[in-house]
């Protein structure tokens, strides 16, 4: 069963007035439970093609499906209420001195309208993917178990489920013992396992990981990466990693190399 | 969570946040202790002005309003002390006669309002017993005509005279002034100076200049004495307009912070007075009443407006209507006092947010991306803002308490500018005074300007785009 549709997407930055296809007509597609590697040389369009799997990012062109939802359509859901002001209304804005308060006051139905298109976008992320980034990004104030607690209180779970959960997934990354340890108390490796438990924490469909083994050891990359399979394999949730590490490629069972934003080959290994 | 977040990185940088919590602690200091001295210099004044000088209420004759004349006296008194015996709010009420008169002693003349009152009754109207440098207020009896006149009306007509005797140097205080100092002013010894010039310029004779620098005005006031007892012949008119002068010795000179008033009011009883200008016990041209507050006093002066159409009523608002003035803008005064002292600190806090945000731009594009939606964000930077502001306002307002507390009881002295502050009535001591409403009022501005702080700062962080604030390093 399909649950993502890259449908010959495009991505342009304008970088300055030189135009960067960072993704240039990707067709693609995933089933459900996969273990897949984007792998590909530094600027190949891995990440860009990874940030629009998140609903990050917009496509140029062509759309995204995830779960039937088409991410090209959330963002022109936003796009269409940027800002409906007269481009008379605009110049006076801008030639006059009108205070903030007023511009806010006439933009007011427009931002309400955008934020609501936007939540729409950032629920679907928060309830169906779960991100882990190279350096961990986690909130150096909280705990282990704050951190991972963050994502299902956005999402409104009770306390107690959130407490149960917590402790399930810190201890199914190995780091039950670790539950009130600060981030600056932890490696590097037990970091990116609280992250990875933080990713897993709202029940997402979907596991993108941004080269999420760049900064660790051999031996903690091997643990990490055993402990996502069991994942995979145990809760059927989709693991989508961006990277050109060597040891992601041998364990994936399904590797989609990328050159210049476009797919040069995809191959399943096992 | 947003809560516990916001607090946690309060304390992200510690330096950092102490150095606004420190500098909102001061602002609110500032702020506190400049509206509780200027509250209390005002209350000062007020109380003064009130049970010194005019009263909660006083009742004249309409046309002496226009022109005081002795034979302006108050029409139908023994109605008026009817009414004011029973009405509940008046405390006390006392019943004047006032006479602009010319002074004289040996040596110099000056002009005054004398004021013929029963000494008992005006003592439950007026606190100005209290403020006696010397002698008494009238008190028991006397067997020459006896005159209470101010600390400067004393000075313009030479009764404050200066000394330097024996006993006065024998009772010095040593620790103070050195026995060197002492042998010196033994030269002056039984000299008698009218003015404060020429015995400052007789000490600067005898003094070494860093010795009359340090210990000149010690010295003047220390040697200083009003001439109890001393004649004073009073001109006036009597109710059938003939000139005639009466002796008075001085029983007392009283010291008010008003040295206008210590210059132009001069108590007599009111028994003498009417003696000898031909008045009747019922003729009196001011009754001044004392009711239990403020606000009540202009009540009693509305009710007694209605009961008495044919008299002049007016409150103490009316009468010193600059006093009113003081009243109702001391509070205003001090808000924006307080609001300017915010307004410099809100440069300050909207500074240290915008580094917060600025140093933590790949944490925020992180929190988006996983799912924080804008609202969060910007509700996390605001409580950030609202607890730094607060752990400030609290730390300022528990500083701020203990200081005024501390300066109510001690006060805080300004003589240095006694001189000027008094010609304008107020003490030179001043104890401060904050009321509840007050703190209450700075915490809530304290609050506004946190949150109004915050706003460009978590606008900074509502702008982020996620995927952008992620490749920052």
């Amino acid at each position: 069963m399909k649950v993502i549709e890259i449908k010959n997407v495009v991505k342009i930055y304008n970088d300055s007035e030189v135009q960067v296809h960072a993704v240039n007509g990707i067709d693609l597609s995933f089933e459900e439970g996969e273990f897949a590697a984007i792998v590909g040389p530094s600027g190949s369009g891995k990440t860009t093609l990874l940030n629009m799997l998140g609903g990050l990012d917009n496509p140029t062109e062509g759309d995204i499906l995830i779960n039937g939802f088409s991410v090209s359509e959330m963002y022109n859901g936003i796009e269409k209420h940027r800002s409906r002001i007269s481009p008379v209304l605009k110049t006076i804005f801008r030639i006059t001195i009108i205070p903030a308060v007023i511009r806010g006051i006439v933009k007011l139905p427009d931002i309400v309208k955008r934020m609501k298109a936007e939540r729409k976008l950032i629920d679907f992320r928060l309830n169906n993917i779960g991100f882990v980034f190279q350096s961990y990004n986690l909130l150096p104030v909280l705990t282990a178990r704050e951190n991972t607690e963050l994502v299902m209180q956005m999402q409104g779970v009770s306390k107690e489920m959130r407490e149960k959960r917590t402790k399930e997934l810190l201890g199914a990354v190995g780091l039950g013992d670790r539950l009130d340890s600060r981030p600056s108390r932890l490696s590097g490796g037990q970091q990116q396992r609280v992250a990875v438990a933080r990713a897993l924490a709202s029940k997402p469909r979907f596991i993108l990981a941004d080269e999420p083994t760049a900064n660790l050891d051999s031996k903690t990359t091997e643990n990490l990466l055993d402990i996502m399979e069991q994942l995979n394999k145990m809760e059927k949730i989709t693991f989508i990693f961006s990277t050109h590490d060597a040891r992601v490629v041998r364990k994936a069972r399904r590797v989609i190399t990328i050159e210049d934003g476009k797919v040069i080959s995809d191959k399943k290994t096992a | 969570m947003i809560l516990l977040i916001g607090w946690k990185n309060v304390w992200r940088n510690r330096t950092r946040s102490l150095v606004v919590i420190i500098a909102v602690m001061l602002g609110i200091f500032g702020g506190v202790m400049a509206t509780g001295i200027m509250q209390g210099w005002i209350e000062q004044r007020i109380h003064d002005c009130i049970y010194k000088e005019v009263a909660h209420v006083q009742i004249h004759n309409p046309e002496y309003m226009y022109n005081e004349e002795i034979q302006h006296t108050i029409t139908d008194y023994e109605k008026l002390a009817n009414i004011l015996d029973t009405l509940p709010e008046v405390v006390a009420w006392s019943p004047r006669v006032k006479l602009f008169v010319m002074a004289k002693t040996s040596w110099t003349a000056s002009g005054f309002v004398l004021k013929g009152v029963d000494p008992e009754k005006e003592m439950q109207v007026s606190e100005l017993y209290q403020d006696l440098a010397e002698g008494d207020f009238l008190e028991g009896e006397h067997r020459r005509p006896s005159i209470v006149i101010g600390s400067k009306a004393a000075e313009n007509l030479k009764l404050l005279n200066y000394e330097i005797t024996s006993e006065k140097l024998d009772s010095i205080d040593k620790e103070v002034f050195s026995a060197g100092l002492v042998e010196k002013l033994k030269t002056l010894n039984k000299k008698r100076f009218r003015n404060e010039k020429d015995f400052r310029d007789e000490l600067k004779k005898v003094l070494a200049k860093r010795e009359m620098n340090e210990y000149g005005d010690k010295l003047v006031k220390y040697f200083s004495f009003y001439r109890m007892g001393t004649s004073i012949q009073v001109t006036m008119q009597n109710k059938s307009g003939e000139i005639m002068n009466l002796v008075f010795k001085v029983r007392g000179v009283y010291k008010t912070f008003n040295s206008v008033f210590d210059a132009m009011n001069a108590y007599v009883d009111r028994d003498i007075l009417n003696r000898y200008t031909d008045l009747a016990g019922n003729e009196v041209h001011e009754v001044a009443v004392i009711t239990a507050d403020n606000e009540t006093g202009v009540k009693v002066a509305d009710k007694l407006s209605a009961y008495l159409p044919e008299q002049d009523i007016m409150s103490w608002r009316k009468s010193s209507p600059e006093m009113a003035m003081y009243t109702d803008f001391s509070a205003v005064m001090a808000y924006i006092y307080v609001a300017i002292i915010l307004f410099a600190l809100a440069f300050g806090i909207i500074n240290t947010m915008m580094m917060s945000v600025l140093e933590r731009i790949k944490e925020l594009g992180m929190l988006m991306a996983i799912g924080m939606n804008r609202k969060r964000v910007f509700g996390m930077i605001m409580t950030e803002s609202v607890f730094l502001t607060l752990t400030g306002a609290v730390a300022g307002m528990i500083f701020s308490g203990v200081m005024v507390e501390l300066f109510r009881r001690t006060g805080i002295n300004v003589e240095m500018w006694s001189e000027g502050m008094e010609a304008l009535g107020y003490a030179s001591v001043i104890y401060p005074s904050v009321s509840l409403g007050n703190y209450m009022g700075i915490t809530i501005l304290v609050i506004i300007t946190g949150v109004v702080s915050a706003i460009w700062p978590a606008r900074k962080a509502l702008k982020l785009n996620p995927v952008e604030a992620l490749r920052t390093e």
